[in-house]
């Protein structure tokens, strides 16, 4: 079981990866999927003009491969003045990436709300506003939220792209120590077993915060 | 709770009533409501009554704005509303919808909340009613509407009828100057609609102002102090229930009512 010594010894070289890859999956999506919310609410817009940025956004965002962005803006953004840390350019690319996926779960979660809700809200006295908040968003949160988390699950297991741009993140330590080991079959067995453990444990966190949600569908 | 607003009977003109003057609504050239005119007391009950597609649910819908009438005013517990005007201003609005509580053919309670929550929320975001008020007023209106045991109770564990009754107390509990009811009956079946016209007999009995979309004659005729009969858009006649059921002055009525009494 030599294997296990190697792992055993190579999880604190791991560990900073870790928590680098958190870091930025937590960013991408605390960023991300507001973005994606606000999003939604342009394309819902009165008027065009924003629904069109909105659309723009959009379609970039989902079109694009995520590393081509991760790249795009990578090398872009010093030419144009913008001179940004790695981890920062690769916080606005996935955020961007995520925010455009989670726009249209969030329009699919709207309009999933029954129209009698919004008058049965506006009829209550609510402003649009009010209404929004307490009666119509609560409603499409739950619709919205398991293609949400799956689409955490991909944003988090999209982190690992960072490595391209030198974010030092579980991914690039990973390929450090099999630079410097050539256990590069180990290594990456491990690194998959760390990837498929927190994704296990985030899924098993969103499926009780789903019964909470649904607590009133009986 | 400040439910009894004065007798049925009040000869004195009260600006608790409803007045609506040449009503109409339009999509482009197309006209769906036109010069509808209704004067009503306060605790006065007046029912809607028509073939489909007549404009009835458009005509209630058009006093709370949820449809936006395209001429004439509405004036209803002290609001006032010119559809003339380019567009109401937002504090005549909420407080069109404020003195106005609606009851729908499908109910609408938020489904996300308890029942107390439903009859609460509304209080304490409009009222700004404390949380110890508005639910003393809400435990007050279930017992009224003989639900007070189903407070913590989810909207999808009780039955249509009850789910109805719950949303009439939800609509009570802003204390408004009349109340609208959109066919509050023709989801339910006629067993458990029973139960939701007897919550709006009382409530007509303790002199709420109420105009009543409606498929029930009886109803119509019984609660009911006129019957405003609608038609292709406009009123076809408006007079006391018991004259309106039994001799209707225009043909159309007359035809109406036989298709409905002979089934």
């Amino acid at each position: 079981m030599s294997f296990l010594n190697d792992w055993i010894a190579w999880l604190p070289q791991l560990g900073p990866g870790v928590a680098i890859s958190l870091q930025l999956t937590g960013m991408a999506l605390f960023f991300g999927f507001p973005f994606g919310l606000l999003l939604a609410a342009m394309a819902e817009s009165r008027l065009a003009t924003l629904r069109w940025i909105s659309f723009l956004i959009v379609e970039v965002g989902r079109g694009l491969p995520a590393l081509v962005l991760l790249y795009l803006l990578y090398f872009s953004l010093p030419d144009m003045g913008v001179i940004l840390t790695s981890m920062t350019t690769a916080v606005i690319a996935l955020s961007w990436n995520a925010g455009a996926y989670a726009s249209e779960y969030f329009r699919a979660g709207l309009s999933a709300v029954p129209r009698g809700q919004k008058e049965a809200a506006l009829t209550s006295g609510f402003s649009r506003w009010t209404g929004f908040r307490l009666v119509i968003l609560p409603q499409a949160l739950r619709i919205s939220t398991p293609p949400l988390a799956g689409l955490a699950v991909l944003v988090f297991q999209g982190s690992a792209l960072a490595f391209v741009i030198a974010v030092p993140e579980l991914m690039s330590k990973a390929y450090e120590i099999s630079s410097m080991t050539f256990r590069y079959l180990s290594v990456f067995s491990l690194t998959a077993i760390v990837y498929g453990l927190i994704t296990w444990l985030f899924l098993a966190l969103v499926k009780l915060l789903e019964v909470r949600l649904s607590r009133h569908l009986v | 709770m400040a439910l009894n607003l004065g007798t049925r009977t009040s000869p004195i003109p009260i600006s608790g009533g409803v007045h609506v003057s040449h009503l109409g609504k339009s999509y482009g050239s197309n006209k769906v409501l036109s010069d509808v005119n209704l004067k009503m007391q306060e605790g006065e009950v007046v029912s809607i009554i028509g073939p489909s597609g007549a404009g009835k649910s458009t005509f209630l819908r058009c006093l709370n704005y949820l449809e936006v009438p395209t001429e004439g005013t509405i004036t209803i517990g002290g609001a006032r509303v010119c559809a003339d005007d380019s567009r109401p201003d937002k504090a005549s609005l909420d407080h069109l919808r404020k003195v106005t509580g609606m009851v729908f053919q499908s109910f609408n309670l938020f489904p996300h909340l308890t029942v107390m929550e439903n009859i609460t929320l509304p209080q304490r975001k409009v009222l700004r009613a404390s949380k110890d008020r508005a639910e003393e007023v809400a435990q007050s209106l279930l017992k009224r509407v003989g639900l007070p045991e189903k407070a913590k109770e989810y909207p999808a564990r009780l039955s249509g009828g009850q789910q109805q009754r719950i949303a009439i107390a939800r609509a009570l509990a802003l204390s408004p100057s009349v109340m609208l009811f959109d066919e509050p009956t023709s989801a339910l079946d006629p067993e458990i609609g029973l139960e939701v016209l007897a919550v709006m007999r009382d409530l007509a009995d303790e002199g709420m102002t109420m105009l009543v979309v409606t498929h029930e004659m009886h109803f119509a005729r019984d609660v009911s102090d006129r019957i405003m009969v609608m038609g292709n858009g406009g009123v076809l006649e408006t007079g006391p229930s018991e004259q309106v059921m039994s001799d209707p002055s225009h043909e159309r009525t007359r035809q109406f009512l036989k298709a409905v009494l002979d089934r």
